[in-house]
């Protein structure tokens, strides 16, 4: 425990005009397990797209376990690594989309295999064994032959969970893994994500859950218009809000949640 | 019915499906090549490119090919005084290869870009460069999209091959033109139909073949 994963200082994002995020501050431990809540359009994706460089930030600094892929110059914007280092790093860190993303022309197995061989040069033979391992964890081992367009939304979904994790991330970024489900589907996305979490893996999960945020997070952090309003330990946000605006918003998610 | 003279006049007319066939996979094989390297060029970041393509294909898709024949045919002799005289056959490749290239360019632009974003995001997530992503991930799903629409091309250029009948070419229908006009008789044009019908009925089963070899998954 204790040793830092992913640190980003006063980080910045604008669309054209629009401020998406506006200065965040936030560190990742080893193994902690972080979700980032708040209302929509408050900057949660942006934040987590930006981690993983599928957004380019325009000010601040982010590093991953002290390499800085994106460090500052004297004004505090923004420079970024060679492309080609950015994405090595940035392959270090798996990542769960809402729409899944599958590469609907291979299979399951062929999901799983492409990038550990075509990125990371790995084994064949040895890519595929672990792959099955890693359908059997999520379930759908008897699907390994099966095309994405033949899955269910949580089948496919726990297919690109196990995709990710086929390329030994370091950590998983989820970015709203049951907001395209299915209410009756939700649960068993959210169970391979537990299960995750019982192994230690380092998470951070942007999610509308509030009930499961608060079971398996050591942190939640809540955004609101592209700002941190709060990041502390889940009973802070959920029992003692102190925050107005946390505490308008939980009750009105929870209230939907039942 | 008079079957020696439609026998006579069939041996004349399939002379030129020769021709008609050189033209048609003289096209194919430099316009799809010159077609996807076109596409790239048109999606490229690469501004003063996108704009040359983009007057390319609307020059070319934008006038008639029988203009465009006659003009490698007598037009560039005329303007270069006779310095530059093409052979009819190869005026008539040089017109189809660039008028069906520009059509290429956009099928295959087109494929490209209905590939949905979330691909190349889920490709950069996983760390696979932007080539690799090009040729393991977009292209193979873009191939699918772009079958039908190639399908119809293909039939197209069958048919428009008879334009080369007018700059001298003796392909199909040129012959038929002149079983027309020497026996002041009609049957010529309907055997040319019945060859061309022939044909296409072939392109058509081509292409219903390759839709089915990507038919077994959803974009």
């Amino acid at each position: 425990m204790g040793s830092e994963i992913i640190n980003v200082e006063n980080l910045h994002k604008s669309f054209g005009k629009l401020h998406v995020l506006k200065g965040i501050n936030l560190t990742v431990e080893r193994g902690e397990i972080i979700s980032v809540i708040g209302p929509s359009g408050s900057g949660k994706s942006t934040l987590l797209r930006c981690l993983n460089h599928l957004e380019t930030a325009d000010k601040g600094s982010i590093s991953f376990e002290g390499e800085y892929i994106a460090s500052v110059d004297s004004e505090g914007n923004s420079v970024y690594k060679k492309n080609r280092e950015v994405l090595a790093i940035c392959s270090r860190l798996g990542m769960v989309f809402q729409n899944f993303n599958l590469f609907p022309h291979k299979t399951v197995l062929g999901n799983l295999i492409e990038a550990p061989i075509t990125v990371k040069n790995e084994d064949k033979q040895a890519v595929e064994k672990k792959a099955l391992v890693l359908l059997e964890k999520v379930g759908l081992s008897e699907k390994k032959d099966a095309y994405p367009g033949q899955l269910s939304g949580g089948q496919q979904q726990r297919v690109a969970i196990a995709r990710a994790l086929a390329m030994s991330p370091e950590i998983m970024l989820f970015d709203e893994p049951t907001s395209a489900l299915d209410p009756e589907l939700i649960g068993e996305v959210l169970q391979v994500i537990k299960q995750l979490a019982e192994e230690d893996m380092t998470m951070i999960i942007v999610t509308h859950e509030m009930t499961f945020a608060r079971e398996i997070s050591d942190r939640i952090i809540f955004m609101d218009n592209g700002t941190v309003l709060a990041d502390s330990p889940p009973e802070n946000i959920f029992v003692k809000p102190e925050h107005p605006r946390i505490r308008q918003f939980l009750s009105k998610m929870l209230q939907s949640d039942d | 019915m008079d079957f020696d003279y439609l026998s006579g006049i069939t041996e004349f007319i399939l002379k030129g499906t020769g021709v008609t066939l050189k033209i048609y996979a003289v096209t194919l094989v430099f316009s799809i090549p010159l077609g996807i390297i076109c596409a790239f060029g048109k999606i490229s970041r690469f501004a003063p490119l996108r704009i040359l393509l983009g007057a390319y294909t609307w020059v070319f898709r934008g006038t008639p090919l029988l203009l465009q024949l006659f003009f490698f045919y007598y037009g560039l002799s005329a303007l270069t005084h006779g310095a530059i005289q093409l052979e009819a056959l190869f005026a008539a490749y040089t017109a189809f290869v660039i008028n069906y290239a520009a059509y290429f360019t956009e099928i295959f632009r087109a494929g490209i870009q209905s590939i949905n974003k979330g691909q190349y995001e889920a490709a950069k997530a996983l760390g696979m460069g932007s080539w690799q992503t090009m040729k393991r991930i977009i292209l193979p799903q873009a191939v699918k999209l772009v079958l039908p629409p190639m399908g119809n091309e293909a039939i197209n250029l069958i048919k428009d091959t008879a334009l080369c009948s007018i700059i001298t070419v003796t392909e199909i229908m040129r012959n038929a033109q002149v079983t027309v006009s020497r026996d002041v008789r009609v049957e010529g044009l309907l055997i040319a139909a019945i060859i061309y019908l022939c044909f296409t009925f072939v392109i058509i089963q081509v292409f219903r073949l390759l839709e089915k070899r990507f038919a077994h998954y959803k974009n």
